[in-house]
């Protein structure tokens, strides 16, 4: 009985500090949902990236598989994981420059090229080293083109 | 007291002459240049290994359209707001330019009207270029299309504005000196000059003082750039990454994670895509031999 009490006084708590922590950061969820996407993508990038390299031997299951899942997460990604706000400077940990919103366009068909060259990456993955290769290095290009103008830099 | 008076007026006449003197913009000799023939093919290695598109291009523009090299991009500092300018073979470029003229522009930090360029202008790097190498450069550039925008003011208040004081300057911080000195193999030698003198990485990633000076006691440390953002330490005090890891990042843009290269660092990265693979190991060797910083 008193460590049922004890277990309900700390979904109390836990639940109010959810509570207090939302209310301090608005856009805390956003911005790690953000991390988690851009993160995914980084996991199944980085398999067959260690296969361009050559410092894992090419798996023709596993690269379809991690390609599928860069094509998958890119297709997630919308302004409704940009909510107004949420930029640099102002939502805490957001790299996010203003200018998503100001140049907005652009930003959008930046995320429609990575959709594009993800969707290659997709169909090419599985075939053999070389064709995924190219693909890859036209998704490389695709992150980087809204690294480039969209993301404040970070030291490292 | 009139005395004293008439005395400090003659010595503040003395030291404004003599600050006038020290301020006059330094020209080297161009003699040996002059009689050099550019080749507009190698000179075309130096454009992009100097960087010359990832300022001078427009603002946003990609491939080829980066040849056009018509000025407009911005640079925020703590000293104002400066525009690059047109350099493009025009009228309001560099069009009709002596070989001399580009040379000083390029290595002196000096306008053909012999006024005083802001370091926004990288020549304490150039300065180091070899002199056939800024030929060739040149004879590239002027095989460019020429654009007809016009240059844009910087927006530098008192007394940022005033270009002679850039002469103090130069003075203070303008020291071309190579940082990694001493005895160097070959291939850190040409990473060094490939490092320090074209790509100017220290421009970014090497802290400045309250005047804008590169600090080369932190050098490649770290620095800050547009007002705020971060640029991260290179030196091997923080830098881990392998030697393959450093030449794939400069040459893919994907780092040891697969995150990708952003900000200003994607246009290095297409940069030294124009570069044979000797000399992106050699910028490897070199970074590895810059002494730590933490």
């Amino acid at each position: 009985m008193k460590h049922m009490k004890l277990l309900w006084a700390a979904a109390a708590l836990a639940l109010t500090s959810v509570g207090v922590l939302a209310q301090d950061d608005p856009f805390a969820d956003v911005v790690e949902t953000r991390h988690g996407l851009m993160m995914q993508m980084a996991s199944d990038l980085g398999k067959m990236g260690a296969m361009v390299k050559g410092t894992t031997a090419y798996d023709a299951t596993v690269a379809g598989k991690a390609a599928a899942n860069v094509a998958a997460v890119a297709s997630v990604i919308s302004m409704d994981n940009f909510p107004a706000g949420s930029e640099n400077g102002k939502a805490a940990d957001s790299f996010a420059k203003a200018e998503i919103w100001s140049n907005n366009a652009d930003f959008l068909g930046k995320l429609a090229d990575l959709n594009t060259a993800a969707g290659a990456l997709k169909d090419s993955a599985g075939k053999d080293a070389d064709t995924m290769k190219t693909a890859f290095m036209a998704v490389g290009k695709a992150c980087s083109a809204c690294h480039e103008a969209y993301r404040q830099p970070q030291a490292q | 007291m009139g005395r004293f008076l008439r005395g400090i007026a003659a010595l503040a006449i003395v030291g404004a002459a003599f600050g006038w003197y020290l301020t006059a913009p330094a020209l080297r000799s161009t003699a040996t240049a002059e009689t050099l023939k550019g080749d507009a093919a190698h000179g075309e290695t130096i454009f992009w290994a100097s960087g010359c598109a990832s300022c001078h291009a427009a603002p946003g523009t990609k491939g080829e359209a980066m040849k056009t090299l018509s000025g407009g991009q911005k640079f925020a500092t703590a000293f104002g707001t400066f525009y690059a300018p047109n350099i493009s073979p025009s009228k309001v470029g560099i069009g009709g330019w002596s070989t001399a003229d580009f040379i000083h522009a390029v290595q002196d930090g000096v306008r053909p009207d012999g006024s005083h360029e802001y370091p926004a202008m990288p020549y304490v790097a150039y300065a180091k270029m070899e002199p056939q190498d800024v030929v060739d450069l040149k004879a590239y550039i002027d095989t460019l299309p020429a654009s007809d925008v016009a240059s844009l003011p910087h927006e530098v208040g008192f007394p940022f504005n005033i270009r002679r004081a850039l002469g103090g300057w130069k003075l203070l911080f303008g020291n071309p000196s190579y940082v990694l000195a001493g005895s160097l193999t070959p291939e850190v030698e040409r990473g060094r000059y490939i490092a320090e003198a074209l790509a100017h990485c220290g421009e970014c990633h090497t802290p400045r003082n309250g005047l804008g000076g590169l600090d080369k006691g932190r050098w490649l440390g770290g620095g800050v750039i547009d007002g705020t953002a971060k640029v991260p330490n290179i030196t091997k005090g923080k830098l881990d990454w392998s030697d393959a890891d450093i030449a794939a990042y400069l040459t893919t843009g994907a780092t040891p994670d697969f995150d990708f290269v952003g900000g200003a660092m994607a246009h290095v990265v297409e940069n030294m895509g124009h570069l044979p693979e000797s000399d992106v190991k050699a910028v490897v060797a070199y970074l590895k031999a810059v002494p730590a910083v933490n």
